[in-house]
């Protein structure tokens, strides 16, 4: 299989006042192609601030991050900003999605900023919105979309622009168990269909349970890293 | 870029009721702000027509020295040479007025007072500004008449009507005695006190005969076809007129004190003009500022998403742009028809206020100027404090800390 991610002694110190804080610690990790992964731990271990390295929304203090073999720790800002918009998906805890578009919109708006095809965005939007289960909803806007169906369709956006891989920060927090299974169901299709690696923290159990890696943190090391068969 | 203009426009109508109320108060600053140059503009446009109508024409030819010691010696001789170049630009001067103007000892039997003499050639005076129509008892003088107008104020100072004769008694050309007695054909109510109270009108030929200066006069008004082109026909004048000897004045260089007076009072409007331009400012900033603070973990998403900060930037420019320029072109759509109403029906004055300015000869009103330069000015001005406060987001957009504004 091939490698997606790869980080080697990965760290991220906070110079506090009072002492620094090593939020990431060390972690030397690789992410295969494919790979539905849950990073688990308890609040404050580093999850969070993992994904943002991997996402190259955060500059580590130490280590090297390979995405697809290109070192992403050492680009400018606005190679980041590139670099983000052709190869990362994301998926926040509270359903980020832009007010103002329609659910249509919404999922077409990234490969839009990456110039693709009017004929392509709309059946590409249109196909995701169908597989998350969205397709009466096509020009609703988010305020009109409930807490799950929006997640849906923050799933469906980054996932729409087929990226190399999909961080998925909390995405189930705030969803009650019938959304969040709902939810899970979808990606897990995803990942399967589309062959596109999920890396997601959560503390959830629900997802815990129907992830096939589990890498716990603590502290921000990695103290456990478990296949699921 | 298509992408950007439908999010800053959709944006704006996330809280309809805060961009209605921003643009609302762009719109009303730009309606109150036309109307304040409108009527001021309104004011010195009649003050400035009038003092051109009835005193400096739109320009001048006088001798070298007389605008710096106005005297009789320093007369010009309006000879054929004079008349050649005029007649060169005949079509581009609709008439030329010339003047002889002095100061002059008036008595009666027994009364003395010393007032200004005018000798004005009856017809183009006519013209030039309807001077007849202000005539009040007598006639107005004929061509070569050898009697007198007195204004109506100094027919009351020295206690005379039309008929009676009056003694002048002056300083002729090159230090020679004028003197003569002349009959009052008319009086004239000349509105503004300080002329009514010491003017004196005789015919030209009479003025040239009393003063010995033969054909000169004091100046040559000139009017042209377009009082618009008064600069341009003023410079070709001044390239063909002997400047040893002669001047060419505008009416803006004649009335230069008036305009400097009225540059000060202009001053002092724009400094009300800078409070209002300072509350649309601020107005704009708050609504502004208020949608950058809102929407900062919105702008984190779209950062992570793979939109660049110039996008974000341009995205919050326009929203800037397009809250001012609606509130621009509202206040201008609106300001036009209001404008043009009171440029057709001036604000009536009344009171001390009235009497004051009929006393001048003026019409007791506001006069309102129509000029579109006004609403063009005013709508830059606004356009510009926009673009100046659409920059603010700019900078911020170019600041935010992914991390920070995410939380």
């Amino acid at each position: 299989m091939k490698t997606v991610i790869k980080t080697t002694n990965l760290q991220k110190i906070y110079n506090n006042s009072v002492a620094p804080v090593k939020a990431v610690n060390n972690i030397s990790l690789e992410f295969q192609e494919g790979e539905f992964t849950a990073i688990v731990g308890p609040s404050g271990s580093g999850k969070t601030t993992f994904l943002n390295l991997i996402g190259g929304l955060d500059k580590p203090t130490g280590g090297e991050i390979y995405i697809d073999g290109t070192e992403i720790s050492t680009m400018k800002e606005s190679e980041l900003f590139d670099f983000r918009l052709r190869n990362i998906g994301f998926v926040f805890q509270s359903y980020n999605l832009i007010p103002v578009l329609t659910a249509k919109e919404n999922v077409s708006f990234i490969m839009l900023l990456q110039k693709r095809s009017k004929a392509e965005m709309e059946q590409r939007a249109t196909e995701m919105l169908e597989q998350v289960g969205l397709s009466d909803k096509l020009n609703s806007r988010p305020n009109q979309l409930s807490g799950g169906q929006q997640q849906r369709v923050a799933v469906a956006r980054a996932l729409a622009s087929k990226p190399k891989f999909v961080l998925a920060d909390e995405p189930t927090a705030n969803l009650d168990t019938e959304s969040a299974f709902n939810l899970l169901d979808i990606m897990e299709k995803l990942n399967k269909e589309e062959n596109i690696t999920l890396i997601f923290s959560t503390h959830d159990q629900r997802v815990i349970e129907r992830a096939g890696r589990v890498i716990t943190l603590v502290d921000g090391s990695v103290s456990k890293d478990e296949v699921i068969s | 870029m298509k992408i950007l203009l439908i999010l800053a426009w959709r944006n704006l109508w996330r809280n309809k009721k805060r961009t209605l109320i921003t643009i609302s108060s762009v719109l009303f600053a730009v309606l109150l702000a036309t109307l304040f140059v409108s009527m001021e503009k309104g004011s010195y446009e009649r003050l400035i027509d009038s003092m051109v109508k009835y005193s400096t024409g739109y320009i001048q030819i006088q001798d070298i020295l007389y605008d710096e010691e106005p005297s009789i010696d320093h007369t010009l001789l309006f000879d054929e040479e004079i008349e050649e170049i005029l007649n060169k630009y005949e079509e581009q001067i609709a008439y030329h007025v010339p003047r002889l103007q002095n100061f002059v000892l008036v008595a009666t039997e027994n009364n003395t007072r010393g007032s200004i003499l005018n000798g004005i050639d009856p017809e183009l005076e006519i013209k030039m500004n309807d001077l007849n129509e202000d005539v009040v008892k007598g006639e107005f003088l004929k061509p070569n008449d050898n009697g007198l107008m007195l204004a109506e104020g100094l027919a009351g100072i020295l206690n005379v009507t039309v008929g009676d004769t009056l003694v002048l008694l002056g300083q002729g050309f090159h230090g020679s005695t004028a003197a003569g007695t002349y009959p009052i054909r008319g009086i004239v109510d000349l509105k503004i006190p300080d002329i009514n109270n010491n003017t004196i009108y005789m015919s030209l030929s009479e003025a040239q005969w009393f003063y010995g200066t033969d054909n000169r006069v004091t100046s040559l008004i000139i009017m042209p076809e377009n009082p618009a082109r008064t600069q341009q026909l003023a410079e070709s004048l001044r390239k063909v007129i002997d400047p040893e000897w002669h001047r060419v004045l505008t009416w803006e260089e004649l009335l230069e004190d008036l305009l400097n007076l009225m540059k000060f009072d202009v001053a002092g409007t724009m400094v009300m003009m800078m409070i209002l331009y300072i509350v649309i400012a601020f107005g704009l900033f708050g609504t502004i500022l208020t949608m950058l603070i809102e929407r900062r973990k919105e702008f984190a998403l779209l950062f992570s998403l793979g939109m660049k900060r110039a996008q974000v930037a341009i995205v919050c420019f326009f929203e800037a742009l397009f809250i001012s320029m609606a509130g621009v072109i509202l206040g201008i759509i609106i300001s036009i028809p209001v404008v043009a109403w009171f440029y057709h029906h001036p604000i009536p004055l009344s009171g001390d206020m009235a009497e004051a300015i009929a006393d001048y000869g003026f019409e007791p009103v506001l006069p309102f100027s129509a000029d579109p330069t006004i609403f063009i000015n005013q709508a830059l001005i606004v356009l510009i404090i926009s673009f100046l406060i659409g920059l603010f987001p700019v900078y911020k957009v170019f600041r935010i800390n992914i991390m920070e504004a995410k939380k």
